[in-house]
């Protein structure tokens, strides 16, 4: 105990307390709580979905600095890599099998590094942007245009006598997305998130300094495609009716990206923030306004964007500067 | 032969509204670097406007350019001055993407809603005249597209090239900081290549309602489209995105009359990724759409 | 002693966390050519940026023939007079020769004089004359800090303030900017310029600022400040000292 104070200290203890505390209770929330018949169950699985896309997604342009947009493509590439392969009886036991999950992250992984080392190999910026968007137009039109082997644009239909409960549903979205924070977290605070950090501040001056610049880009980004295509294998085993219109849908690239930036880009508590305010609007906007929430989201992302750019942890980290006002320490840049 | 004629002309006639779409983008995009997603939303939304004038009121649409196109400018300059002038300032351009999507997404839905999802359509009694060439079939409002497009493009170049303000958005699109020293408002040359991008849209909005049918699902197809013409044509090039959107119409109706009517996007996609791999600076060679490493 | 054109009263600035401009005052009067000189990152072009409009300082004043600037934009400031030749020069690539000095005479009270601004800038920059219509990325190094110099004088300046004009030219280029700078100065013209190369700076300057880690730590005539061992030893490193002509950074 002694040894870990003086690791964490006072502030660090309490926050590594505050978080034993929350997972034990998300955890163990299945046997207090009946997720079949709760809402909250279908609410905290799909938060965790999200939030597993939105640490990816993090990864690449919080701490990278690389503006990805076609993470729905690699979400879409993972469920039906996932699906495909139980048709196929490949895998240990198709339902949950962690080793068709991790193929489904890899499939998207590896098509993130070829595109990604085309693109990111002598551009930066906005390259990424475009490209990945056009790669994941291309990635939908191939599956709704894939007849047979995609099951084209009625997409394909997985054994759903399966389902039993919400409640496993539940734990392995909340284990992946505990696995997916800590490694972001991990990742992040490892010499390779130091190289991270040093390409999104100045990447020319992080090649001047010896960093591989390209290799790290891909990595970050491969890695971004991997948690968005494990993703997509849950959530793939939730929908059993795979079609490319839901699998493949703008929301996984853009409800991920508005969860990131309302909790804090670049932070790693952000996202988890963001992604549970968001998908509570989400998830009960769809019970309550029904077909009107696509123009709420729309709003609500305008209303962040607009009045909190730097997201949540963005007033956290400034409300002490906000203390110090009165030495007015601050340099304003003029907006004209 | 006949019908290979047929098929290049109508893709060039199609390609005239990503190439008005583009040139907007193109002016949005070189002030402000943001990629403007919402642009197809406006178009479709103007489409609209065009639509229900012609519907509710009989005026044609091509009267509706007066009213469209001075809108649009307006509606332009107001989202710059309540939405994206703050987040113009801010490095991470996260922040300008989303107020994009943002809009798109309320903008597209209000629209299901209102609107429904059926396909419009302004039918002029000239919207079916032909104008036969030889064995090849033009169609009047088709026709009319390319003609407004050109007048676009030239009335948008003559502004960049021969006015101080349009000197200024060029000299924007290379370094904000050295305009602003010179005293000029940064928030001004923005606002106007804002509301000249968004007034386009309400020129393509027009060309749209009368030549084709459109439904609110169109837009972000259609933004993206003009990206892709954007990339194709090169930033900052006004007759380049005109052309490339030409290009990409022919691209589209070849790929769809010889591989398939759903192949079409794919492949336009396709061609998009391929040129941003291997001709950064867009098929004419200008400036790189992107500023390089 | 001449009326003073530009009045810094004990300014600080700050990027953030970071403070760059520690309580600096400086005069510059009407019709002199005042140096600003100091090692890398000692807050030259800050206090600039600063004078120009481009950031608000947290403390002190800004003077300008006795107005407060305080948090005037750019374009009042412009107006009044006061313009800057950036660092590196921030010409526009794209754009001819002709467009980047038009751009310089934006302002409606430099419209009406335009046309002599401009018969002003090309006898003062023959070279520009005949590049008018040619792209302004086509030109060498000294014809681009000729012309970003000619885009300020496009403005009908009162005071000019150059950031490091001889940045990256060679010798020679850089002693026929001095020499532009001081015809510049007998035009009638006030001349607020940051020099790295100290010699050249002190010896056409009448009055020269030495800064250091966001403070001016001395200040005298050129003559008084080239004489001063004690400077060059502890402010200005080696390259005062070789008298290192053509200095890049
Ligand atoms: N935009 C900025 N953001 C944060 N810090 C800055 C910024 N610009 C300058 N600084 C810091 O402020 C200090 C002063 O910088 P400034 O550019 O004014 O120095 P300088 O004297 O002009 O140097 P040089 O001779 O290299 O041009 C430096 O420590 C620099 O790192
Ligand atoms: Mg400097």
């Amino acid at each position: 105990m002694k040894a870990l104070y003086r690791r964490l200290g006072h502030k660090g203890l309490i926050s590594l307390g505050i978080i034993v505390a929350a997972l034990a209770a998300l955890g163990t929330l299945p046997f207090w709580l009946d997720v079949d018949a709760s809402y909250t169950g279908y609410y905290l699985f799909i938060t965790c979905v999200y939030l597993t896309v939105a640490q990816g997604w993090n990864l690449i342009a919080g701490y990278t600095g690389q503006i990805s947009l076609g993470t729905h493509a690699f979400f879409g590439l993972g469920a039906y890599t996932m699906a495909g392969l139980w048709l196929n009886g490949i895998g240990l036991y198709f339902f949950f099998d962690v080793t068709l999950m991790v193929v489904a992250g890899i499939a998207p992984a590896i098509v993130a590094s070829i595109i990604g080392l085309l693109l990111l190999s002598r551009l930066k910026g906005d390259y990424l942007s475009f490209g990945t968007l056009g790669l994941a137009q291309i990635v939908y039109v191939l599956f709704v245009k894939g007849g047979k082997i995609t099951g084209g644009a009625n997409g394909i239909y997985l054994d759903a006598s399966y389902f039993s409960s919400m409640r496993v549903y539940y734990w392995v979205a909340l284990l992946v997305a505990v696995l997916a924070t800590l490694a972001v977290w991990l990742l992040t605070r490892s010499s390779f998130g130091l190289a991270l950090k040093a390409i999104r501040e100045d990447d020319i001056s992080a090649a001047s300094h010896g960093v591989n610049v390209l290799k790290y880009k891909v990595l970050a980004f491969a890695m971004s495609a991997f948690l968005a295509g494990l993703a997509g294998s849950i959530y793939g085993y939730y929908l059993f009716h795979l079609e490319p219109a839901s699998v493949f849908n703008m929301n996984w690239l853009f409800y991920p990206i508005l969860m990131v930036v309302l909790g804090g880009t670049g932070t790693i508590i952000g996202p988890v923030i963001g992604s549970l305010i968001c998908s509570a609007l989400f998830a009960y906007g769809d019970i309550y306004f029904g077909g009107y929430h696509p123009i709420f989201s729309g709003f609500l992302i305008i209303l962040v964007m607009r009045f909190m750019p730097g997201g949540i942890m963005g007033l956290v980290s400034k409300a002490p500067a906000l203390w110090r006002k009165k030495e007015g320490a601050v340099a304003t840049t003029t907006p004209e | 032969m006949t019908i290979l004629l047929q098929v290049l002309i109508n893709g060039v006639l199609f390609g005239t509204m990503y190439g008005i779409a583009a040139i907007g983008l193109s002016l949005v995009f070189g002030t402000m670097r943001i990629i403007f997603l919402a642009q197809g939303s406006m178009i479709v939304l103007f489409a609209y406007l065009t639509y229900w004038l012609f519907t509710l009121l009989g005026i044609d649409p091509y009267v509706c350019i007066l009213i469209s196109v001075p809108v649009a400018f307006m509606v332009g300059l107001g989202l710059f001055y309540t939405l994206f002038k703050d987040a113009a300032a801010i490095e991470d351009k996260n922040v300008s993407l989303l107020l994009a999507v943002g809009l798109m997404y309320m903008v597209d839905n209000l629209m299901l809603t209102f609107w429904t999802a059926n396909p419009r359509f302004a039918a002029t009694s000239y919207a079916s005249y032909t104008i036969r060439i030889g064995d090849v079939n033009i169609s009047f409002v088709r026709l009319m597209a390319l003609v407004i497009a050109l007048l676009a493009a030239f009335v948008v170049f003559y502004f960049l090239k021969r006015t101080r303000l349009g000197t200024a958005v060029r000299a924007a699109s290379a370094d904000m900081q050295a305009v602003k020293l010179l005293g000029i408002s940064s928030n001004w040359v923005m606002a106007v290549a804002f509301g000249i991008g968004i007034g386009l849209a309400g020129l393509a909005g027009v060309v749209m309602a009368s030549v084709y049918s459109f439904d609110p699902n169109y837009g972000f197809t259609f933004a993206l489209k003009a990206l892709v013409a954007l990339a194709l044509g090169g930033i900052g090039n006004v007759w380049g995105a005109l052309s490339a959107g030409l290009i990409l119409g022919v691209i589209e109706s070849l790929g769809a009359y010889y591989i398939g009517a759903g192949w079409a996007d794919a492949i336009s996609y396709a061609v998009f990724i391929l040129v941003l791999i291997f001709m950064p600076n867009g098929i004419f060679g200008g400036r790189a759409a992107v500023k390089k490493v | 002693m001449a009326s003073p054109l530009l009045e810094v009263r004990n300014l600080s600035v700050s990027y953030g966390d970071v403070r760059a401009l520690f309580g600096v005052s400086l005069t510059v009067e009407e019709g002199l050519i005042v140096a600003l000189v100091g090692s890398n990152g000692a807050g030259k072009s800050t206090l600039l940026k600063a004078v120009s409009g481009l950031i608000y300082p947290t403390e002190g004043e800004i003077l300008f023939e006795g107005e407060d600037l305080g948090r005037t934009s750019i374009r009042h400031r412009v107006n009044k007079g006061i313009v800057q030749v950036p660092e590196g020069r921030r010409l526009f690539p794209n754009l001819t020769v002709h467009e980047n000095l038009k751009l310089g005479a934006y302002l409606p009270r430099t419209r009406a004089g335009y046309k002599d601004s401009l018969e002003r800038v090309f006898s003062l920059f023959p070279v520009l004359r005949e590049r008018q219509n040619g792209k302004a990325g086509l030109l060498s190094g000294g014809e681009q800090q000729m012309l970003a110099i000619g885009r300020a004088v496009m403005a009908q300046p009162r005071l000019i303030m150059i950031d490091e004009a001889s940045l990256g030219l060679s010798p020679i280029l850089t002693m026929a900017i001095f020499d532009l700078i001081t015809t510049l100065h007998q035009q009638g013209t006030t001349i607020l310029m940051i020099e790295q190369n100290v010699n050249m700076a002190l010896k056409h300057c009448n009055k020269a600022y030495v800064m250091s880690t966001g403070h001016i730590v001395m200040s005298g005539t050129g003559e008084e400040l080239l004489a001063n061992e004690e400077l060059r030893k502890a402010y200005l490193g080696r390259r005062a000292v070789t008298g290192n002509q053509g200095s890049g950074s």
